[in-house]
């Protein structure tokens, strides 16, 4: 009786889903590039102050990769008026160059990419059983997956669920680098799913291998080894992040980095 | 050699690694640690047939040393899967392999069950599935990258990122502003409640008690919003930096925080607590998957799984901060004591951070850190148990380091646990150690 009460008392916890893409205030968003803003110092200054070598420059480009950054909010904090701040969550993409930021330094402007291509028509499915591999993940894209269906975000609302055999799978979500010693039982599980299928490289060390880029014991990114459908960056990706992901690889939302910045910024307009 | 055997004999081995051209051991024992160093350079010899605790140090060694054994008793490789496991087959006996991909979204491993009817006659685990060559990534990277670095290792950033950071710190000979220095343990108790809730979390799910799951689930996220708030980050991460902490809590955030956490609290002593005295889940966790105190000496096992076989050992107890300090112990050693442990200390670590955030010092964030060639150690009690860092610095960056997880000392205990139990008991013996395959394999 007891416990009867105190579950009617909890209420109900799921939240809707802009709230959840919503970051909350105290930590970094994603930062944009503003190519007016980008003096020689400033780039300078940035490419020693972040910790993961997220930019670089090289070719008369200077450029902003977003599945190598760590969230640290540094570049942010210093420097306020080249780089500006996404605030949402709303970061999936199904083509790895719409995470990279690129500014044409002759130009000084922003390389436009041509318009994302959209998903896979035979993805479009009601719901998606999804099977998720750890290919040398520490734990944290894993834990967010997990986190992904707990009553706060509730994933099963929109139809996806968590499956145990990949004979039950529509969309194989991939955390980690892709150990070598992983990559044998990945491509096994990815042969046993059933047409049609779908991959999902899901937080930085998915999509290029983050800080273990270049590791002779990963393979760096499970683009290299199989085709993936969806990118979701992150470090490790948020719940609500793989939410619009999946979301984005069924075909009920709109992508919204295009060239690693948000359409609705483009053409960026300076911060006051 | 004579001198290493007696200490291991009235103590424990806390690591074993290679440091060209020796072997060196560091031992904890009654008086404290003492270290040992003994020739090796092509060969070494096996200790591991009478002090089990050293096997997968000894197995370590022959592939990441590329040092001969003498006198092994197990051969088997640890990470490396060039070459085939040995698993031992029994006449008449069933053999059930499970893995490397499990049911659930957890890290992979492989475990091979010898099962007479659902009896577990014998486990085999065999693990390097998540080895990303972390030492060399290590390697030649700067100071401030192995932090990142630490932060990856495992699914317990901070535990990691403050151990590395302390034999930093170490090496340099600075010591971190009061306030950083309560700020980093104000993070390891968060991380420390949300780990064990996740542990306790599993367990119900596992029982089908989704009542407790979901309520256990419930603190747990908000745990999780409390950590981002304070840091920045779900999971802490950027929160530690060499020298001290990134940012400062003001007074206000520090206050909402002791509000918010103390509600947990009373949700967790209302709605968790109760649940391990629930006729069903006592039918359920008691007298399963049982470790005996002396199973756990033998193995040389740390963290809540030794405190749970009654070794009340908790390096939080030397740590001058945490004083006055009294380990949570429980003797059954089984599935229950476990998760007595995990709960009771999950609420003793509420009362630590209203401790803490009441006493947040003032001053500054953080200090340089410029580290003369040197090595130093350091170690933490993270959720799962004692980690070791053994960090080597030249010329501002690392040169050598030496990563010894709490989940790389207990995943034997596993095997040991579940034999003579049931297979369907296997799902419930796995989460109640809730191990890191991620930092063993490394
Ligand atoms: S927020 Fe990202 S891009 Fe900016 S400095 Fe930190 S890691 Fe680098």
């Amino acid at each position: 009786m007891k416990r009867l009460l105190a579950t009617l008392q909890t209420g109900r916890l799921t939240k809707r889903l802009d709230d959840l893409l919503a970051l909350p205030a105290s930590s970094p968003g994603i930062p944009l590039l503003r190519p007016e803003r980008l003096s020689d110092e400033v780039r300078a200054a940035l490419v020693a102050l972040c910790p993961s070598g997220a930019f670089a420059e090289d070719g008369g480009e200077f450029r902003l990769d977003l599945a190598a950054c760590v969230a640290c909010g540094r570049c942010l904090r210093r420097h306020p008026d080249a780089i500006g701040e996404w605030r949402t969550l709303d970061v999936a993409v199904t083509r790895r160059d719409d995470l990279v930021q690129r500014v044409d330094l002759a130009r000084g402007t922003l390389i436009e990419p041509s318009d994302p291509p959209p998903s896979r028509p035979e993805l479009r499915l009601p719901t998606l059983g999804c099977r998720a591999v750890s290919a040398g993940n520490g734990g944290l894209d894993d834990s967010e997956i997990a986190l992904a269906g707990n009553p706060y975000h509730d994933m099963s609302r929109f139809g996806f669920t968590l499956v145990a055999s990949p004979r039950h799978a529509d969309a194989l979500l991939v955390t980690g680098p892709v150990s070598e010693n992983m990559l044998p039982p990945l491509e096994r599980t990815y042969h046993a799913m059933a047409a049609p299928k779908a991959v999902v490289a899901v937080g930085n060390e998915a999509i290029a291998g983050e800080l273990f880029a270049g590791s002779p014991c990963v393979r760096g990114g499970v683009d290299r080894v199989l085709d993936v459908d969806v990118y979701v960056p992150g470090s490790p990706a948020r719940p609500a992040s793989i939410l619009f992901g999946l979301l984005l690889l069924v075909g009920r939302v709109r992508q919204t980095l295009v060239g690693g910045q948000p359409r609705s910024q483009r053409p960026a307009p300076p911060r006051p | 050699m004579e001198a290493l055997k007696r200490a291991l004999r009235s103590g424990r081995p806390v690591a074993l690694w290679h440091d060209p051209p020796q072997l060196r051991y560091l031992v904890e024992g009654p008086s404290g640690m003492e270290e040992f160093r003994i020739p090796a350079d092509r060969t070494f010899t096996c200790l591991a047939r009478e002090f089990p605790a050293l096997a997968w140090f000894e197995r370590q060694l022959a592939e990441v040393a590329a040092l001969q054994r003498i006198g092994c008793a197990d051969p088997k490789p640890l990470r490396d899967h060039g070459t085939p496991f040995p698993f031992a087959t029994y006449d008449g006996l069933h053999e059930v392999p499970v893995g490397p991909v499990h049911a659930g979204v957890i890290e992979p491993g492989h475990f091979r069950f010898s099962v007479l009817g659902e009896r577990i006659v014998n486990l085999e685990i065999r693990l390097g599935y998540q080895h990303r060559g972390v030492r060399a990534a290590f390697l030649g990277s700067s100071l401030e990258r192995g932090r990142l670095l630490a932060e990856r290792v495992g699914s317990e950033p901070v535990a990691h990122a403050l151990c590395y950071a302390r034999a930093v710190e170490l090496i340099a000979g600075v010591e971190v502003p009061p306030y950083a220095d309560r700020f980093r343990l104000v993070l390891l108790e968060l991380e420390r409640i949300f780990q064990h809730l996740g542990h306790l979390a599993g367990l119900f799910t596992d029982i089908g008690y989704a009542f407790a799951a979901t309520q256990t689930g419930r603190v747990r996220a908000m745990v999780q919003a409390e950590i981002e708030r304070l840091s920045g980050h779900r999971y802490a991460r950027n929160a530690i930096v060499l020298g001290g902490v990134a940012a400062r809590v003001d007074e206000d955030a520090a206050r909402a925080a002791r509000a918010k956490l103390s509600e947990l609290a009373y949700d967790t002593s209302t709605y968790i607590a109760p649940v391990l005295r629930h006729p069903m889940v006592l039918d359920r966790l008691r007298y399963v998957g049982v470790v005996s105190e002396g199973q756990a000496h033998r193995l040389g096992l740390v963290g809540p799984t030794a405190r749970a076989s009654g070794i009340g050992r908790d390096l939080r107890s030397d740590e001058p901060s945490y004083r006055p300090f009294v380990p949570v112990t429980r003797v059954g050693g089984d599935v229950l004591s476990r998760a007595h442990v995990y709960l009771l200390e999950a609420q003793a670590s509420f009362g630590l951070l209203d401790r803490f955030l009441r006493e947040l010092p003032d001053g500054p964030t953080a200090v340089p850190v410029v580290a003369p060639d040197g090595e130093a150690w350091a170690r933490i009690e993270s959720a799962r148990g004692e980690l070791l860092y053994v960090v080597k610095a030249r010329e501002q960056r690392v040169q050598a380091i030496e990563i010894v997880s709490p989940s790389f000392k207990n995943w034997p205990a596993l095997e040991v646990a579940v034999r003579g139990g049931g297979l369907p008991d296997f799902p419930i013996c796995n989460k109640s150690f809730d191990l890191s395959y991620a930092d063993s394999d490394l």
